[in-house]
């Protein structure tokens, strides 16, 4: 951890790959709507962002950890990707990603602020 | 995965939805059709579509040594295009040019019904992918912002 590299900074990155990680399998969840015997997928956020917490000093970002859904109807073609749920979760996983940028210009813009405090704005 | 490999899954989705719709316009287009370069009448065609493995050799590699990752997110492709092998419909027209001794003419086997849920479907499923490059897109745009 340095100055300008502080911990808020690397668990928001952390924080932003995790949010991204899922937008990917979500994406890839809505190209597979319509191939036959294909089980929706998500990353175990929860336990995801708990293990990249957890080793902030060292920057080895963890695979994402995905798993198959369940509790999803199939339809007969073996298919259980529903809609509504890759709809619901690209739309949080938006979010999540938008509040992590707007934490990390807060965090920027700090540091900034630090760094002119001295000399002339 | 970074944000433009999300961009890439998406499109591989947008491609095959196209596929899908442009076969199915293919075989309303086609649904007098008596004569085909392969002789007979049409035949109703449609599109397998399989999902993409992982691709990556960490991947693979993950996979096989039994860990319980699921794989890597991928994409969709188009696997082929099969002909529906469904007996095309024998109606009576002893004037036609193409019909048989007894005066039947072999029409290709296609169910409008069937043919426009397949559009419909195809249409939501692209729309669906094209929204999530939109999101894709928005996510890209906020990380630039962080430049500025």
């Amino acid at each position: 951890m340095s100055l300008i590299d502080t911990s808020m900074m690397q668990r928001l990155s952390h924080f932003l790959d995790a949010t991204a990680a899922r937008g990917g399998v979500i994406a890839s969840n809505i190209a597979n709507i319509d191939t036959p015997g294909y089980h929706a997928r998500d990353v175990d956020f929860r336990s995801q962002l708990a293990t990249m917490m957890n080793d902030n000093e060292e920057n080895t970002p963890a695979a994402p950890r995905i798993v198959e859904v369940a509790g999803l109807t199939e339809r007969p073609d073996g298919n259980n990707v529903n809609m509504d749920r890759e709809g619901l979760a690209l739309a949080q996983a938006q979010l999540q990603f938008q509040t992590g940028v707007a934490f990390m210009k807060a965090e920027i813009h700090r540091l900034t602020q630090a760094i002119h405090e001295g000399g002339q704005q | 995965m970074n944000l433009f490999g999300v961009m890439g899954i998406s499109a591989s989705g947008l491609n095959a939805e196209r596929t899908r719709a442009e076969v199915v316009a293919g075989n309303m287009a086609n649904a007098e059709s008596t004569r085909t370069a392969e002789g007979g009448p049409y035949q109703r065609k449609e599109v397998v579509l399989q999902s993409q493995g992982p691709s990556s050799f960490r991947m693979q590699l993950a996979n096989s040594t039994g860990n319980q990752s699921g794989g890597l997110a991928g994409g969709v492709q188009v696997r082929s295009i099969v002909s529906d092998t469904a007996s095309p419909i024998m109606r009576y027209e002893p004037t036609h040019p193409d019909a048989d001794a007894n005066g039947f003419v072999a029409y290709p086997n296609i169910n409008p019904v069937l043919e426009m849920t397949d559009l419909m479907g195809a249409a939501r499923a692209y729309q669906m992918n094209a929204s999530a490059v939109q999101a894709a897109k928005a996510m890209i745009q906020q990380s630039i912002e962080l430049l500025k």
